[in-house]
Protein backbone atom coordinates (compact mmCIF):
# COMPACT_ATOMS: atom_id res chain seq x y z
CA UNK A 1 0.00 0.00 0.00
CA UNK A 2 1.41 3.59 -1.21
CA UNK A 3 1.64 6.49 1.47
CA UNK A 4 -0.42 8.83 1.14
CA UNK A 5 0.27 11.83 -1.22
CA UNK A 6 0.41 15.39 -0.06
CA UNK A 7 -2.84 16.15 -1.04
CA UNK A 8 -4.59 13.04 0.54
CA UNK A 9 -2.28 13.83 3.27
CA UNK A 10 -4.11 17.31 3.32
CA UNK A 11 -7.42 16.17 2.68
CA UNK A 12 -7.25 13.76 6.01
CA UNK A 13 -5.46 16.14 7.83
CA UNK A 14 -8.86 19.00 6.90
CA UNK A 15 -11.10 16.11 7.79
CA UNK A 16 -9.71 14.99 10.93
CA UNK A 17 -9.74 18.78 12.03
CA UNK A 18 -13.15 19.78 10.89
CA UNK A 19 -14.45 16.52 13.14
CA UNK A 20 -11.61 17.64 16.29
CA UNK A 21 -13.44 20.68 16.12
CA UNK A 22 -17.21 19.57 16.42
CA UNK A 23 -16.04 17.10 19.35
CA UNK A 24 -14.51 20.67 21.16
CA UNK A 25 -17.61 22.10 20.40
CA UNK A 26 -19.92 19.36 21.65
CA UNK A 27 -17.95 18.13 24.88
CA UNK A 28 -21.05 16.41 26.32
CA UNK A 29 -22.37 14.28 22.98
CA UNK A 30 -20.29 13.24 20.11
CA UNK A 31 -23.50 12.51 18.05
CA UNK A 32 -23.63 15.77 16.48
CA UNK A 33 -20.19 14.68 14.63
CA UNK A 34 -21.26 11.61 13.71
CA UNK A 35 -21.00 12.57 9.68
CA UNK A 36 -17.80 14.08 10.06
CA UNK A 37 -16.44 11.03 11.97
CA UNK A 38 -17.14 9.57 8.61
CA UNK A 39 -16.08 12.24 6.77
CA UNK A 40 -12.94 11.52 9.06
CA UNK A 41 -12.70 7.51 8.63
CA UNK A 42 -13.06 8.29 4.74
CA UNK A 43 -10.39 10.47 4.07
CA UNK A 44 -7.66 8.55 6.52
CA UNK A 45 -5.81 5.23 6.55
CA UNK A 46 -7.08 2.87 8.99
CA UNK A 47 -3.66 3.25 10.80
CA UNK A 48 -4.02 6.99 10.72
CA UNK A 49 -7.39 6.93 12.49
CA UNK A 50 -6.50 4.97 15.23
CA UNK A 51 -3.21 7.12 15.64
CA UNK A 52 -4.82 10.61 15.92
CA UNK A 53 -7.57 9.35 17.69
CA UNK A 54 -4.94 8.50 20.48
CA UNK A 55 -3.17 11.42 19.96
CA UNK A 56 -6.53 13.83 20.73
CA UNK A 57 -6.48 11.89 23.85
CA UNK A 58 -2.86 12.55 24.28
CA UNK A 59 -3.07 16.35 23.69
CA UNK A 60 -6.23 17.12 25.89
CA UNK A 61 -4.78 15.30 28.50
CA UNK A 62 -1.58 17.77 27.79
CA UNK A 63 -3.94 20.35 27.85
CA UNK A 64 -5.13 19.92 31.17
CA UNK A 65 -2.37 19.38 32.96
CA UNK A 66 -0.02 22.29 31.69
CA UNK A 67 -3.28 24.19 32.87
CA UNK A 68 -2.57 22.26 36.19
CA UNK A 69 -6.34 20.63 36.16
CA UNK A 70 -5.03 17.58 36.45
CA UNK A 71 -5.33 15.26 39.19
CA UNK A 72 -3.64 11.90 39.48
CA UNK A 73 -6.34 8.94 40.48
CA UNK A 74 -6.06 8.06 44.44
CA UNK A 75 -4.76 4.89 45.91
CA UNK A 76 -8.03 3.47 46.96
CA UNK A 77 -7.58 3.53 50.69
CA UNK A 78 -7.28 0.25 52.31
CA UNK A 79 -9.73 -0.33 54.68
CA UNK B 1 86.30 21.44 52.82
CA UNK B 2 85.33 17.78 54.54
CA UNK B 3 81.68 19.09 54.22
CA UNK B 4 82.21 19.62 50.66
CA UNK B 5 83.13 16.17 50.12
CA UNK B 6 80.53 14.09 51.51
CA UNK B 7 77.51 16.73 50.65
CA UNK B 8 77.83 14.12 47.41
CA UNK B 9 78.33 11.01 49.63
CA UNK B 10 74.57 11.99 50.71
CA UNK B 11 73.46 12.87 47.38
CA UNK B 12 74.42 9.37 46.85
CA UNK B 13 72.55 7.84 49.35
CA UNK B 14 69.74 10.18 49.05
CA UNK B 15 69.91 9.01 45.29
CA UNK B 16 69.19 5.66 46.49
CA UNK B 17 65.23 6.83 47.63
CA UNK B 18 62.99 6.72 44.60
CA UNK B 19 61.27 9.47 44.20
CA UNK B 20 58.15 7.44 43.55
CA UNK B 21 58.56 5.97 46.76
CA UNK B 22 58.51 9.35 48.91
CA UNK B 23 55.47 10.93 46.44
CA UNK B 24 52.82 10.16 48.67
CA UNK B 25 54.76 10.42 52.03
CA UNK B 26 53.70 13.66 53.89
CA UNK B 27 56.41 16.10 53.87
CA UNK B 28 57.13 16.18 57.61
CA UNK B 29 57.96 12.05 57.18
CA UNK B 30 59.89 13.11 54.35
CA UNK B 31 62.03 15.62 56.11
CA UNK B 32 62.34 12.84 59.26
CA UNK B 33 64.31 10.42 56.83
CA UNK B 34 66.37 13.21 55.28
CA UNK B 35 67.52 13.97 59.34
CA UNK B 36 67.99 10.76 60.02
CA UNK B 37 70.42 10.02 56.53
CA UNK B 38 72.33 13.39 57.24
CA UNK B 39 72.87 12.65 60.90
CA UNK B 40 73.92 8.75 60.83
CA UNK B 41 77.09 9.03 59.26
CA UNK B 42 79.30 6.19 59.14
CA UNK B 43 81.52 5.75 62.45
CA UNK B 44 84.40 7.47 60.77
CA UNK B 45 82.53 10.61 60.04
CA UNK B 46 81.42 10.89 63.71
CA UNK B 47 84.38 13.48 64.71
CA UNK B 48 82.77 15.76 62.26
CA UNK B 49 80.19 16.45 64.05
CA UNK B 50 81.95 18.55 67.03
CA UNK B 51 83.32 20.14 64.15
CA UNK B 52 81.89 24.08 63.73
CA UNK B 53 78.02 23.75 62.15
CA UNK B 54 77.82 26.68 60.25
CA UNK B 55 78.51 25.87 56.55
CA UNK B 56 77.10 22.27 57.44
CA UNK B 57 73.95 23.83 58.26
CA UNK B 58 74.52 26.03 54.96
CA UNK B 59 74.37 22.77 52.97
CA UNK B 60 72.13 20.78 54.50
CA UNK B 61 70.00 24.05 53.87
CA UNK B 62 70.70 23.82 50.39
CA UNK B 63 70.32 19.61 50.42
CA UNK B 64 67.21 19.72 51.72
CA UNK B 65 65.83 22.71 49.17
CA UNK B 66 67.15 20.68 46.16
CA UNK B 67 65.11 17.70 47.31
CA UNK B 68 62.05 19.62 48.59
CA UNK B 69 62.58 21.12 44.55
CA UNK B 70 62.79 17.15 43.22
CA UNK B 71 60.29 16.19 45.33
CA UNK B 72 58.41 19.06 43.93
CA UNK B 73 58.93 18.78 40.56
CA UNK B 74 58.31 14.87 40.92
CA UNK B 75 54.93 16.01 42.14
CA UNK B 76 54.19 18.55 39.36
CA UNK B 77 55.14 16.02 36.93
CA UNK B 78 53.16 13.20 38.00
CA UNK B 79 49.87 15.37 38.15
CA UNK B 80 50.32 16.54 34.82
CA UNK B 81 50.69 13.04 33.84
CA UNK B 82 47.52 12.32 35.58
CA UNK B 83 46.35 14.76 33.32
CA UNK B 84 46.81 13.83 30.59
CA UNK B 85 45.60 10.49 31.03
CA UNK B 86 42.39 11.48 31.96
CA UNK B 87 42.15 14.09 28.64
CA UNK B 88 43.54 11.41 26.79
CA UNK B 89 40.52 9.14 28.63
CA UNK B 90 37.98 11.56 28.52
CA UNK B 91 38.42 12.26 24.43
CA UNK B 92 38.13 8.84 23.65
CA UNK B 93 34.80 8.43 25.44
CA UNK B 94 33.77 11.65 23.87
CA UNK B 95 34.70 9.94 20.35
CA UNK B 96 33.16 6.91 20.84
CA UNK B 97 29.91 8.71 22.12
CA UNK B 98 29.98 10.23 19.54
CA UNK B 99 27.34 11.68 17.28
CA UNK B 100 27.25 10.45 13.34
CA UNK B 101 30.41 8.10 13.32
CA UNK B 102 31.58 5.71 10.65
CA UNK B 103 30.08 5.88 7.01
CA UNK B 104 26.69 4.89 5.44
CA UNK B 105 25.59 3.09 2.46
CA UNK B 106 22.30 3.80 1.23
CA UNK B 107 20.74 4.47 -2.86
CA UNK B 108 18.89 8.12 -2.95
CA UNK B 109 15.38 8.07 -4.77
CA UNK B 110 16.91 7.93 -7.58
CA UNK B 111 18.56 4.89 -7.08
CA UNK B 112 21.99 6.04 -7.09
CA UNK B 113 23.94 4.83 -4.22
CA UNK B 114 25.18 7.45 -1.31
CA UNK B 115 28.02 7.51 1.56
CA UNK B 116 28.28 9.82 3.53
CA UNK B 117 31.76 11.18 1.62
CA UNK B 118 29.54 12.32 -1.54
CA UNK B 119 27.71 15.33 1.36
CA UNK B 120 31.38 16.64 1.72
CA UNK B 121 31.61 20.22 1.40
CA UNK B 122 27.89 20.93 1.86
CA UNK B 123 26.33 21.55 4.53
CA UNK B 124 23.59 19.17 5.28
CA UNK B 125 20.35 18.92 7.39
CA UNK B 126 18.97 15.60 7.95
CA UNK B 127 16.19 14.12 8.97
CA UNK B 128 14.84 10.29 9.91
CA UNK B 129 11.31 9.23 9.39
CA UNK B 130 8.57 7.08 7.04
CA UNK B 131 6.57 7.68 3.99
CA UNK B 132 3.52 6.53 5.90
CA UNK B 133 4.25 8.79 9.24
CA UNK B 134 0.42 10.77 10.02
CA UNK B 135 1.48 13.89 10.99
CA UNK B 136 4.91 14.88 12.73
CA UNK B 137 7.70 13.64 9.79
CA UNK B 138 5.26 15.89 6.93
CA UNK B 139 5.33 18.49 9.67
CA UNK B 140 9.30 17.92 10.34
CA UNK B 141 10.02 17.76 6.56
CA UNK B 142 8.24 20.71 5.51
CA UNK B 143 10.02 22.68 8.10
CA UNK B 144 13.52 21.52 7.44
CA UNK B 145 12.46 22.88 3.86
CA UNK B 146 11.07 25.82 5.02
CA UNK B 147 14.82 26.69 6.76
CA UNK B 148 16.71 25.45 3.45
CA UNK B 149 14.10 28.06 1.28
CA UNK B 150 15.06 31.03 4.12
CA UNK B 151 19.16 30.03 3.49
CA UNK B 152 18.51 30.15 -0.40
CA UNK B 153 17.04 32.91 -0.55
CA UNK B 154 20.36 34.94 0.97
CA UNK B 155 22.84 35.47 -1.36
CA UNK B 156 26.77 34.77 0.07
CA UNK B 157 25.69 31.93 2.10
CA UNK B 158 26.45 27.94 0.93
CA UNK B 159 24.17 25.85 -0.36
CA UNK B 160 22.14 23.28 2.44
CA UNK B 161 21.14 19.86 0.98
CA UNK B 162 18.17 18.39 2.61
CA UNK B 163 18.29 14.79 3.14
CA UNK B 164 15.55 12.71 4.58
CA UNK B 165 16.88 9.42 5.65
CA UNK B 166 13.52 6.73 6.44
CA UNK B 167 13.61 4.33 9.41
CA UNK B 168 10.91 1.76 7.18
CA UNK B 169 12.89 0.09 4.69
CA UNK B 170 10.71 -2.32 4.39
CA UNK B 171 8.19 -0.33 2.51
CA UNK B 172 10.25 2.93 1.67
CA UNK B 173 11.75 1.75 -1.63
CA UNK B 174 13.72 4.17 -4.10
CA UNK B 175 9.95 4.33 -5.56
CA UNK B 176 8.34 5.21 -2.39
CA UNK B 177 10.75 7.67 -1.47
CA UNK B 178 11.01 9.06 -5.07
CA UNK B 179 6.94 9.79 -4.97
CA UNK B 180 7.68 11.36 -1.23
CA UNK B 181 10.21 13.78 -1.76
CA UNK B 182 8.73 15.40 -4.77
CA UNK B 183 6.06 16.90 -2.05
CA UNK B 184 8.42 18.73 -0.71
CA UNK B 185 11.57 20.55 -2.21
CA UNK B 186 12.93 19.68 -5.76
CA UNK B 187 16.55 19.16 -4.09
CA UNK B 188 15.26 16.89 -1.03
CA UNK B 189 17.11 13.90 -1.19
CA UNK B 190 15.27 10.74 0.04
CA UNK B 191 17.84 7.71 0.87
CA UNK B 192 16.99 4.40 1.75
CA UNK B 193 18.39 0.79 2.10
CA UNK B 194 17.94 -2.99 3.63
CA UNK B 195 16.87 -3.56 7.49
CA UNK B 196 20.58 -3.22 8.03
CA UNK B 197 22.25 -0.71 6.22
CA UNK B 198 19.20 1.61 7.85
CA UNK B 199 19.55 0.04 11.36
CA UNK B 200 23.39 1.17 10.96
CA UNK B 201 23.01 4.72 9.59
CA UNK B 202 20.15 4.98 12.51
CA UNK B 203 22.36 3.73 15.39
CA UNK B 204 25.36 6.24 14.32
CA UNK B 205 23.03 9.13 14.68
CA UNK B 206 21.49 7.93 17.86
CA UNK B 207 17.89 7.74 15.85
CA UNK B 208 15.71 4.81 17.91
CA UNK B 209 12.96 3.32 15.81
CA UNK B 210 10.23 0.61 15.99
CA UNK B 211 7.59 -0.39 14.05
CA UNK B 212 4.31 -1.21 16.04
CA UNK B 213 2.26 -3.90 15.20
CA UNK B 214 0.51 -4.54 11.60
CA UNK B 215 -3.62 -3.97 10.90
CA UNK B 216 -5.39 -5.81 8.70
CA UNK B 217 -4.13 -3.32 5.75
CA UNK B 218 -0.87 -4.39 6.55
CA UNK B 219 -0.26 -0.63 7.59
CA UNK B 220 1.74 0.22 10.64
CA UNK B 221 3.58 3.11 12.63
CA UNK B 222 6.98 3.27 12.83
CA UNK B 223 7.76 5.00 16.23
CA UNK B 224 10.98 7.15 16.00
CA UNK B 225 13.38 9.84 17.37
CA UNK B 226 12.36 13.28 16.12
CA UNK B 227 15.35 15.64 15.09
CA UNK B 228 16.72 17.37 12.51
CA UNK B 229 20.52 16.93 12.43
CA UNK B 230 22.96 19.40 11.04
CA UNK B 231 26.08 18.59 9.68
CA UNK B 232 29.02 21.17 9.01
CA UNK B 233 30.71 20.52 5.05
CA UNK B 234 33.26 18.10 6.76
CA UNK B 235 30.48 15.68 7.14
CA UNK B 236 30.92 15.86 10.97
CA UNK B 237 27.50 16.32 13.54
CA UNK B 238 27.72 19.90 14.32
CA UNK B 239 23.71 20.58 15.80
CA UNK B 240 20.32 19.30 16.29
CA UNK B 241 17.11 20.48 16.40
CA UNK B 242 13.73 19.26 18.31
CA UNK B 243 10.21 19.38 17.63
CA UNK B 244 9.98 22.38 19.47
CA UNK B 245 12.63 24.64 17.24
CA UNK B 246 10.77 26.80 14.38
CA UNK B 247 12.38 27.23 11.46
CA UNK B 248 13.38 30.88 12.12
CA UNK B 249 15.54 29.37 15.41
CA UNK B 250 17.15 26.82 13.20
CA UNK B 251 17.83 29.34 10.00
CA UNK B 252 19.61 31.40 12.75
CA UNK B 253 21.28 28.90 14.65
CA UNK B 254 22.84 26.95 10.85
CA UNK B 255 23.64 31.30 10.07
CA UNK B 256 25.72 31.47 13.19
CA UNK B 257 27.35 27.77 12.58
CA UNK B 258 28.17 28.73 8.73
CA UNK B 259 29.60 32.27 10.03
CA UNK B 260 31.89 30.02 12.77
CA UNK B 261 33.08 27.36 10.97
CA UNK B 262 36.58 26.10 10.11
CA UNK B 263 37.65 23.08 7.94
CA UNK B 264 39.22 20.66 10.08
CA UNK B 265 39.96 18.37 7.39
Amino acid sequence: MAAPSMKERQACWGARDEYWKCLDENPEDASPCKKLRNSFESSCPQQWIKYFDKRRDYLKFKEKFEAGQFQPSKPATQS
Amino acid sequence: MLLLVWAPKAWHRLSHLKPSALLWTPRGKARHVRCRLLSSQGPGERGRQSRPQGPGLRTRLLITALFGAGLGGAWLAARAEKEQRRQQQRTEALRQAAVGQGDFSLLDHRGQARCKADFRGQWVLMYFGFTHCPDICPDELEKLVQVVQQLEAEPGLPPVQPVFITVDPERDTVAAMARYVQDFHPRLLGLTGSAEQVAQVSRSYRVYYSAGPKDEDQDYIVDHSIAIYLLDPDGLFTDYYSRARSAEQIADSVRRHMAAFRSVL
